[in-house]
């Protein structure tokens, strides 16, 4: 047969036919028989060497996949069978930019072929290719004008580009084409998405036009009420928007939002205006609990001490733990506390006294529980006002007076945690958990405290009392997309400097929101086919600020800490061995103490090597378990060693930071984390940018005072900077030349800080001028004398690093380097001159020193000011050490701020690289916090006898469960806690002893 | 106002906690490892009473055949003390009086209370049970350390 000929006679061909069934059915194996039999006779038929491959791609054989179907490809250029198949594979390698190129071709040789546009249309969506989606759904439209689909998904392209008249005659169009029935859901969901579409249009009068014309063929009856009073009230309509609120509220008296906005309906403006409408909703819903609790946040004084005591006292017979919680939110309002502890402990006495709330009302049952609830809430209202021994001790009465309550050992765990006593805190919850093992709920808050005490192997076995048996507990918890875990794990990670680990938790959590972006992909198709039009809209909108969410934030945030940490210090293999103090080792013991450091890191590899062995196991094991993994290929593996000797560490907090900066520009660490980047990437423009967003957030908080002394620091050391000649690398030059004299001076070491301890980096290249935007624009010197233009952050990185590179060896000077300098310092000048203007616009003066010291001056009572001047005051001159550690660690009396955090803060300060302050500074500012804190372990110079035992135990691997459980079975053996309650106390003393009699009889 | 919710619940390995910490409270005695792993054999012998939600009070009994006969033995019944006469103690006690109406084997139900206990002695004879003998120096170490044997026959037609 001649090769180029692709046709096959009709027996083959009906093979062939058989091979595309065979994959469609899932039919593998015999999709491959017959392929086989095709390739005896053909063995260069392309589009069955495609089918074959696409079949061997399902069972798992990845390589041999890709290889027959270029192979296809090659073998027949114009089929849109072999494009296809090639956008099939790379598409099931998430691959969709290459898959959607591969489609496209396929398009050319066969354009109306509708599975092709189908697939493509959904790689667009799914790329936001706004513009490509359009253009596909319009030929679809255009091929099937009688599928719904091809009506909802042409309109919707419109929707998603805001060209909201295209999209709204398209859905007109499509709505009077469809078949009512009586109860028509998906007719009542096009109504609501057409809706949707005029208000986001801003057409509200027809939007409200709309929805009264059809009202009755909408099903979900709530949301038509509620797009109506919103659009009465959008419309200023409000007498007609109360209306609607008020059916609404009769319909579901719980709902907070339909009470404020029956209050801008009713344009209630005076507090006692609003407190009527609550009494009215009071006296109409006996029993409902928002229009109780919502005129608490408006009433003060002797009205909201009317409004308070049923309220309380309700909750306080019906025993809602939660009260506190509820109430919390009025501790921001002044006297509001005052006012709740005076009646509660008013409460407290009657209920001593006379066991009544309310002493005048005999008629009232007395409720055993109320007492109960008191103590508890003056608990948590005390340790919410940081008195702790108060707190606690109320809280012990509680206990006595029902141990059994599980929600009090909780709040001690809060309690205790709030003052610093992170095991105790462990420990209080632990006691809880075991109460009730059944409770996931507080098996995670034990969990979570156990991390925040750093005792992350308890937190496991904690865990993996409720994971999946037979994996690993952090397995199990990463497949689960159990990202409270792995970040709480991250920053335990972190703490105990186990940077690999922290990273690999990090980029475990960063993974998930990609699975979830790519997780989308199955609802292009879904929600259309279900006519959830709205909320597939909604979703869409999601995913595209996923990143955006907390979770990301937390990781984010930490990873970009951890990375700039090893790029001012990377992890050598020798850095622990300095850690420790081998001077003072007599040889014998510094021997031995090697030989240990050798075994362990030895033990250590094994593990790691057996822990990897059995992930490829697992995962090979899953391979072979079908096709559903097959979809998600195989990610790089997250292997804690090589996380924390990153080849490019800046590079990487870059990654995590992009999406900060573009979906959470409104907090300030986006730009503070953006402009510690920046710095160590020497990038000045870069760095002012992110200094005026921070600015533009929050200007006055205490760190970006830092970061300006930090930034005016670097334009004083290195700017303007000296021009580089364009070099080569030394593999391409074949005969380096020197540089000429004049450019040999400007490769000093830059002195900018000491965040760059190798700071060969001095550019071969300058800012350009105009770089306000997100892009650095920055011409790049390369060999052949090419300006690059470098248009994004990334390639902006990599000619960075090439720029160390080629500084070693110069090009030959065929260029004019006189005019190429002239050029660059005219640029720089430029630059300098920026810097200058903006910079007195924000602080008003370039003298970072100044700057510093005004800063002090005018913030010399607050501790966190305090800090970060003594942080500002080392960046500047290290020789004023002893100066800044006083600053930081002066807490007197008359020093503000001196919260757990505060201090804490500074405590991290003075141990770690910034500052490095000496063990006895450090002991003597723990010494002194721990006076303001005592319970907080991290002031202790050493942990408490009562505690120690805990910690062992639980750090031992595996013996954290049978740790807690010792301690508890140790607190029932021995003598019940002191009890103050009059009855039990009698009981105790009746009972005195354990009557030997009496057990044997029990034991039988 | 109206009373909170009174219910008993199963004993289960994941609360049994509770029930020790209860008797640690209401009770001196200590029990060992083996009371509570044939508590949580036993079936409806063995209750948790819950006052809105929250454990007050719990019922331990079992089956003797010491004297040639089968009797319901209760080891301990008690209740956390704000929560007693509120009809817990009358709760448990019934359910142990149904399981016993049902079970044809069992004729009698009985129980140690030290003889100064003056509000258990009330209490079960409330429900019909009576003083059959008074042992000595049951007690060891506490005073008094006499105990009355009490005792109900469940007399079945
Ligand atoms: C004995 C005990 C279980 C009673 O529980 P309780 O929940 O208070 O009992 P009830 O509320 O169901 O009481 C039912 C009736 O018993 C009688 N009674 C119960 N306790 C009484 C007391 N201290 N004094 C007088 N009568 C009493 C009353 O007639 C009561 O009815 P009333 O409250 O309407 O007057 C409880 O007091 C207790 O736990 N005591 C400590 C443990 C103990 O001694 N157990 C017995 C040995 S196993």
């Amino acid at each position: 047969m001649d090769p180029s000929n692709q046709v096959l006679p009709t027996k083959e061909n009906s093979l062939f036919k058989r091979i595309l069934k065979c994959y469609e059915q899932k039919q593998y194996k015999n999709g491959l028989k017959f392929a086989k039999q095709v390739l005896q006779n053909y063995p260069n038929h392309g589009e069955t060497q495609a089918m074959k491959g696409l079949t061997l791609n399902c069972l798992g054989r990845k390589e041999e996949a890709y290889q027959l179907v270029r192979q296809g490809l090659r073998n027949n250029l114009k089929s849109h069978v072999c494009w296809h198949v090639f956008g099939l594979l790379q598409r099931s390698d998430k691959k969709y930019d290459e898959a959607i190129k591969c489609y496209r071709n396929a398009l050319k040789w066969d354009k109306d072929n509708l599975q092709i546009l189908r697939d493509l249309s959904l790689l667009q969506i799914q790329m936001r290719d706004l513009e490509g989606y359009r253009e596909t759904r319009y030929k679809l439209f255009e091929l099937r004008p009688t599928h719904r689909a091809s009506w909802i998904g042409y309109a919707m392209s419109f929707h998603l580009l805001k060209d909201y008249s295209s999209a709204l005659k398209i859905l007109e169009e499509f709505r009077k084409t469809m078949q009512k029935n009586t109860y028509d859901y998906e007719y009542s969901e096009l109504l609501l998405y057409q809706n949707m579409v005029m208000r986001e249009a801003g057409l509200l009068e027809e939007a409200l036009e709309h929805i009264n014309t059809y009202k009755e063929s909408i099903c979900d009856k709530v949301t038509s009420l509620e797009i109506r009073g919103e659009l009465l009230l959008a419309l200023n309509r409000p007498t007609e928007a109360e209306k609607f609120y008020r059916v609404l509220i009769d319909r579901n008296h719980e709902n907070k939002d339909y009470y404020l906005k029956l209050e801008k309906a009713l344009e209630l403006s005076t507090v006692e205006q609003k407190l009527a409408l609550y009494k009215d909703y009071s006296l109409k819903f006996p029993r409902a609990h928002v229009p109780r609790r919502l005129p608490l946040n408006y009433a003060t004084g002797e009205v909201l001490e009317a409004l308070l005591e049923p309220y309380l006292q309700k909750c306080l017979l019906k025993g809602v733990p939660p009260l506190f919680t509820d109430l919390q939110s009025l501790y921001d309002q002044p006297g509001k506390a005052e006012l709740l502890e005076t009646l509660m402990y008013r409460y407290l006495h009657n209920l001593e006294t006379c066991g009544r709330l309310d002493p005048s009302d005999e008629s009232s049952d007395k409720e055993p529980a109320c007492i109960l609830f008191v103590l508890m809430y003056l608990a948590e209202h005390h340790s919410h006002l940081n008195n702790t021994e108060t707190a606690l001790k109320l809280l012990q009465r509680a206990l006595d007076h029902t141990p059994t309550l599980i929600e009090l050992y909780i709040i001690k765990g809060d309690i205790l945690k709030r003052a610093g006593d992170l095991l105790g805190a462990v420990d209080a919850v632990t006691e809880a958990q075991t109460l009730d093992t059944a409770d996931r709920y507080v098996n995670s808050k034990t969990a979570s405290f156990m991390l925040s005490a750093n005792l992350i192997q308890a937190a496991q076995d904690m865990c993996s009392k409720f994971t999946r048996e037979g994996v690993s507990a952090m397995e199990n918890l990463n497949e689960m997309q159990c990202m409270w875990f792995q970040n709480d794990c991250a920053h335990a990670y972190y703490r105990l400097g186990q940077y690999g680990m922290a990273l690999k938790m990090c980029h475990q959590v960063d993974r998930h929101f990609t699975e979830i972006i790519e997780d989308q992909f199955d609802f292009h198709t879904y929600c259309m086919r279900k006519m959830t039009l709205r909320s597939y809209v909604q979703l869409l909108r999601l995913e595209d600020v996923l990143r955006s969410n907390e979770f990301y934030w937390e990781a984010a945030i930490l990873a970009i800490t951890i990375y700039l940490r090893l790029h001012d210090k990377p992890i050598t293999d020798v850095t622990f061995e300095n850690d420790i103090n081998t001077v003072d080792m007599s040889p014998a013991e510094l021997k031995k103490y090697r030989a240990r450091q050798r075994k362990n890191r030895k033990a250590e590899e094994r593990k790691q090597e057996e822990k990897r062995k059995e992930e490829k196991k697992a995962e090979q094991k899953k391979k072979q378990s079908g096709q559903d993994d097959l979809e998600n290929p195989p990610q790089e593996e997250l292997i804690p060693h090589k996380l924390e000797r990153p080849a490019d560490p800046i590079n990487e907090a870059l990654n995590f930071l992009r999406p900060l900066q573009a979906l959470l520009p409104q907090r300030l660490h986006t730009h503070l984390l953006a402009f510690s980047i920046h710095l160590r990437r020497n990038k000045p423009l870069l760095m002012l940018q992110s200094l005026k967003r921070a600015w533009s957030v929050d200007r006055d908080h205490p760190e970006l005072h830092t970061s300006f002394v930090q930034f005016l620091k670097y334009c004083k050391d290195s700017l303007p900077r000296k021009y580089q000649a364009p070099v080569v690398t030394p593999a391409e030059s074949a005969t380096p030349v020197p540089l000429p004299s004049n450019e040999q001076g400007s490769n000093k070491p830059n002195p900018t800080n000491h965040h760059h301890p190798s700071n060969k980096h001095i550019k071969n290249s300058k800012d350009n001028k105009n770089n306000n935007k997100d892009k650095n624009q920055r011409k790049n010197h390369h060999h052949n004398h090419q300006n690059n233009i470098a248009s994004n952050n990334t390639e902006n990185c990599k000619t960075d690093t090439n720029a160390s590179t080629e500084i070693i060896a110069p090009t030959k000077p065929s260029i004019n380097l006189e005019e190429e300098e002239a050029n660059f310092d005219a640029q720089e000048a430029v630059v300098v001159a920026i810097i200058h203007e903006v910079m007195t616009s924000l602080v008003g003066t370039v003298d970072p020193v100044k700057l510093n010291e005004d800063f002090l001056n005018k913030n010399n009572e607050s501790l966190p000011h305090r800090l970060q001047a003594a942080r500002s005051m080392m960046f500047l001159d290290s020789v004023q050490k002893q100066r800044a550690i006083g600053i930081a660690t002066e807490i007197g009396d008359h020093i503000k701020g001196r919260n757990l955090e505060n201090l804490q803060t500074v405590l991290e300060w003075l141990e770690g690289l910034e500052c490095e302050a000496s063990p006895e500074e450090i002991l003597r500012f723990k010494s002194q916090s721990q006076k303001l804190f005592p319970r907080a372990q991290i002031f202790m110079s050493e942990l408490p006898q009562s505690h120690t035992t805990t910690v062992t135990t639980t750090t031992a691997d595996g013996a954290a469960a049978l740790a807690t459980t010792t301690a508890v079975s140790g607190v029932i053996t021995s003598v019940a806690p002191s009890i103050t309650d009059d009855e039990i106390t009698a009981n105790c003393q009746q009972y005195d002893e354990v009557i030997v009699n009496h057990v044997n009889h029990v034991d039988g | 106002m109206k009373r909170g919710r009174i219910e008993l619940g199963d004993v289960t390995p994941h609360n049994i906690k509770q029930l020790k910490l209860l008797n640690q409270v209401v009770f001196p005695v200590s029990y060992n490892d083996k009371f509570y792993k044939d508590v949580l054999e036993a079936g409806e012998l063995a209750k948790l009473a819950y006052y809105n939600d929250v454990v007050v009070g719990g019922v331990c009994c079992r089956i003797d055949v010491s004297e040639g006969q089968r009797r319901l033995y209760i080891m301990t019944l008690g209740c956390l003390a704000p929560y007693r006469r509120l009809g817990i103690g009358t709760l448990m006690l019934q359910h142990v009086l149904n399981y016993v109406e049902k079970d044809a084997n069992i004729h009698c139900i009985f129980l140690h209370v030290q003889v100064s206990n003056d509000g258990a002695l009330d209490f079960y004879r409330n429900f019909g049970f009576e003083v059959v003998e008074t042992k000595e120096h049951y007690y060891k170490r506490i005073e008094p350390a006499d105990a009355h044997v009490l005792q109900k026959t469940i007399s079945k037609s």
